[in-house]
């Protein structure tokens, strides 16, 4: 296990206080006396580098065309995430897409006839009164001002604080996470929280759905989707064996991200309630692995793993890896495909009129004698 | 005008060419992914960057 050495600037007491997640609290932080303390809690793990994330996101948005080519995947998820909004019969008044990278969700939002079972539907945006879209990235945010449905609804973009290179170590730690967590907006201030392919890359992910969980208005719901499980899991395999076998070890290429058991707890540990969490496997072919990774860069998604090895992957590596990914998973047709899984969610904030889950063993009826008897 | 191809575009159109010792190498890697160790197909994998590298010189 990893110890580290953290300033602590909370009651003595709380310090034996073990926590399952480990959970950065939120402001305000007063830091009243300073303890060297060797933590199993209440720090945050690392995984991400976020100042290496937000330089590549940045430079994938300084090429428009390349980087609106790469977007299918982003559209694609950021639809399917609002069509989930069909299933809510509501108005929002105030509505916030955190990490909405280039303001996919708003394009979603102003589609025409998003409801496939009616003739014609109105756009969701109707449904929106105000959205405001949060991203660190100002280049990625703005790429798209000038589009037309940038006039369809009301957005106000958001450009969060961006995280600073740390200078202690050159910046090889990723700066610090205070520009993930808190997020600058009032408490209860939202009526509905959005947030599409942009909370794999948190570090501090069960502080961040907190943080989302505080900004909502009592019953208002949060609607995410997140890259987990085995997405990318043949890049990821093949990289390492061609590493393996070329180079006598391995490297992470592709980040560790959550599983779907995990979600849930998560949600339910940041005080979500009613929680709905499902999983959906898009796969995408590519003629080759390097078209794959090179839309992965244009996405602005490439590795940003704390401890990766600088610098591109060799060509010897690339290229035993092109051959083992044929030959592991390559369709018939010489085509290779790349699974993204993704894992949607939606959490309500507590209320008190809110419709509760009944006790435990308050059943009345057995669900066996129902299914049996069919 | 069309653009300079990227590297890695040169990269993969010479890769394209070699999908003969590609696949021989891969063979040879996934027949016994899980102990795969350093230069365990050096000879496949030789034969290919031959290739690879005959086929980009071949482009320029």
């Amino acid at each position: 296990m990893r110890l580290t050495l953290a300033r602590v600037g909370r009651p003595p007491s709380l310090l034996h206080h073990h926590a399952p997640f480990p959970r950065r609290r939120s402001p305000p932080r007063q830091q009243v006396r300073c303890y060297a303390s060797f933590q199993t809690g209440g720090t945050t793990f690392r995984v991400f580098n976020s100042r290496t994330k937000w330089l590549q996101k940045e430079r994938a948005a300084s090429d428009p065309a390349l980087s609106r080519e790469a977007d299918y995947l982003k559209d694609e998820v950021a639809m399917r995430v609002c069509e989930r909004l069909l299933d809510i019969k509501r108005h929002f008044p105030r509505a916030l897409d955190l990490g909405a990278n280039s303001c996919n969700i708003a394009r979603a939002l102003t589609r025409d006839n998003p409801d496939p079972e009616l003739p014609s539907s109105p756009p969701l945006a109707s449904r929106i009164t105000s959205l405001v879209a949060a991203e660190s990235s100002p280049a990625l945010l703005h790429r798209d001002a000038d589009l037309p449905f940038n006039a369809q609804l009301r957005l106000e973009r958001h450009v969060l604080p961006a995280p600073s290179p740390s200078p202690a170590d050159g910046g090889v730690s990723g700066g610090s996470d205070d520009a993930e967590v808190p997020l600058p907006f009032e408490t209860d201030s939202f009526d509905l929280v959005l947030s599409s392919l942009s909370l794999h890359w948190i570090n501090d992910l069960p502080g961040m759905l907190g943080e989302i969980n505080r900004v909502l208005k009592p019953d208002a719901p949060f609607i995410g989707a997140m890259l987990g499980g085995d997405t990318l899991f043949e890049l990821r395999t093949s990289l390492q064996l061609a590493e393996q076998e070329r180079r006598g070890g391995i490297s992470p290429h592709v980040s560790p991200l959550a599983d779907v058991r995990d979600v849930g707890g998560l949600l339910g540990r940041a005080g979500f309630q009613m929680l709905t969490v499902d999983v959906e496997d898009i796969v995408v072919d590519y003629p080759d692995s390097f078209a794959l990774m090179q839309d992965l860069q244009a996405m602005g998604e490439g590795n940003a793993v704390l401890g990766r090895e600088m610098g591109g992957l060799g060509r010897d590596v690339l290229l035993a890896a092109d051959a083992i990914y044929r030959a592991m998973h390559g369709n018939e047709d010489g085509s290779v495909p790349a699974t993204f899984r993704i894992i949607h969610m939606i959490g309500w904030k507590e209320s008190e009129n809110q419709p509760k889950p009944l006790p435990r063993g308050s059943g009345e009826v057995n669900l066996k004698d129902i299914l049996e008897k069919k | 005008m069309q653009p300079k191809p990227r590297p890695i575009q040169r990269f993969a159109q010479a890769v394209s060419k070699c999908s003969v010792p590609a696949a021989e190498y891969g063979r040879c890697i996934v027949a016994d992914y899980n102990f795969v160790h350093r230069d365990k197909c050096v000879k496949e994998f030789m034969k290919l960057k031959d290739c690879y590298l005959a086929a980009a010189k071949g482009a320029k």
